[in-house]
């Protein structure tokens, strides 16, 4: 049982991971790479590793997905 | 202003030769394997028990590296320092979205609860998963909550400096008094005994420095996030 979910979890990272490169607008991008956070979540607290879950969860599925957002902002706001 | 993105066979090409040349070099390492790894971490391990820490992460990070963590802390600020100068030449923007009533008051009234958590996570961080770095950016999202929702929100830059200095004052004092009574900086010169280990109130320095950690890891992420919320529209 507990294979299988880390092997979903791994499929469907790498199939996350491969849809946020090929998009067209830079903002489905960046919410789908919140989506491979959110996939690391899950693997790291499979692994026993409650730490890096809980740092990857505030980090790199929160602020760090902010942090482009706010950037694409400025960006748009030059051109 | 769109880039378009569309795979070139440069990039496909150049992901295919990757991926065939970390293959190979996985099956040479996978041959030529050792017959018994010695791992650092079983060490580790056996050490923390003298520190009268539960949690063997905790002791890692602020104690055996201590030093180092000093020195995420200090990248950290310089990161801050850089977004702020990048961004101070314009001064305050409007927003011009004016926020609904619910999500204002949804805001206020989860604000607290968050802040609560950080907290939580702060101070066990020495016993259950979480620490300082954790619990002060978790400190951090609760304020860009209330930064979206509201529009004349704002973190007083006094208060935020005053936190982050005191904290970082108290991180180097803290190690030089280890380094004054036990000859080593950072070191342990509360009572820390093994008997007491699970509890709250032990381990020494090592949960008042996660505290310190989260103190100045949750002002400097807030005044990132508020530089980039609320300045530079137009730089």
């Amino acid at each position: 049982m507990i294979g299988f979910i880390i092997l979903f979890t791994f499929i469907s990272i790498i199939t996350v991971a491969f849809f946020s490169i090929i998009q067209k607008k830079e903002a489905d991008s960046i919410i789908l790479f919140m989506g491979v956070g959110l996939g690391s979540v899950i693997l790291f607290f499979v692994f026993s590793a409650p730490d890096v879950a809980l740092t990857e969860a505030v980090i790199g599925a929160g602020i760090s997905s902010l942090i482009f957002l706010m950037a694409l902002k400025h960006l748009k706001a030059t051109a | 202003m769109s880039i378009k993105r569309t795979l070139p066979t440069s990039t496909i090409s150049g992901f295919t030769l990757s991926a065939v040349l970390i293959l190979t070099f996985l099956k040479i390492l996978l041959e030529n394997l050792p017959s018994s790894i010695h791992r650092a971490g079983d060490e580790l391990l056996k050490l923390n028990t003298q520190e009268g820490v539960a949690n063997a992460v905790t002791t890692v990070v602020v104690y055996f590296r201590g030093f180092d963590t000093l020195g995420e802390i200090a990248v950290l600020f310089i990161a801050s320092l850089g977004i702020g100068l990048m961004l101070s030449e314009n001064s305050q923007c409007e927003i011009k979205a004016e926020s609904n009533f619910m999500l204002k008051t949804a805001s206020t009234l989860l604000f607290p609860i968050i802040t609560l958590y950080g907290v939580y996570v702060m101070i066990y961080g020495h016993l259950s998963p979480g620490g300082g770095f954790q619990g002060g950016v978790i400190i951090a999202s609760a304020v860009l909550l209330l930064l979206i929702s509201h529009k004349d929100f704002e973190v007083p830059h006094s208060v935020i400096v005053l936190l982050e200095t005191l904290a970082g004052v108290s991180y180097v004092l803290i190690g030089l008094i280890g380094l004054f009574t036990l000859d080593i900086f950072l070191g342990n010169f509360l009572p820390h005994d093994v008997a007491q280990m699970g509890m709250l109130v032990s381990g020494g320095i090592i949960p008042i420095i996660y505290i310190i950690v989260g103190v100045k890891v949750g002002s400097e992420m807030s005044m990132i996030v508020q530089n980039l919320i609320k300045r530079g529209e137009n730089v």
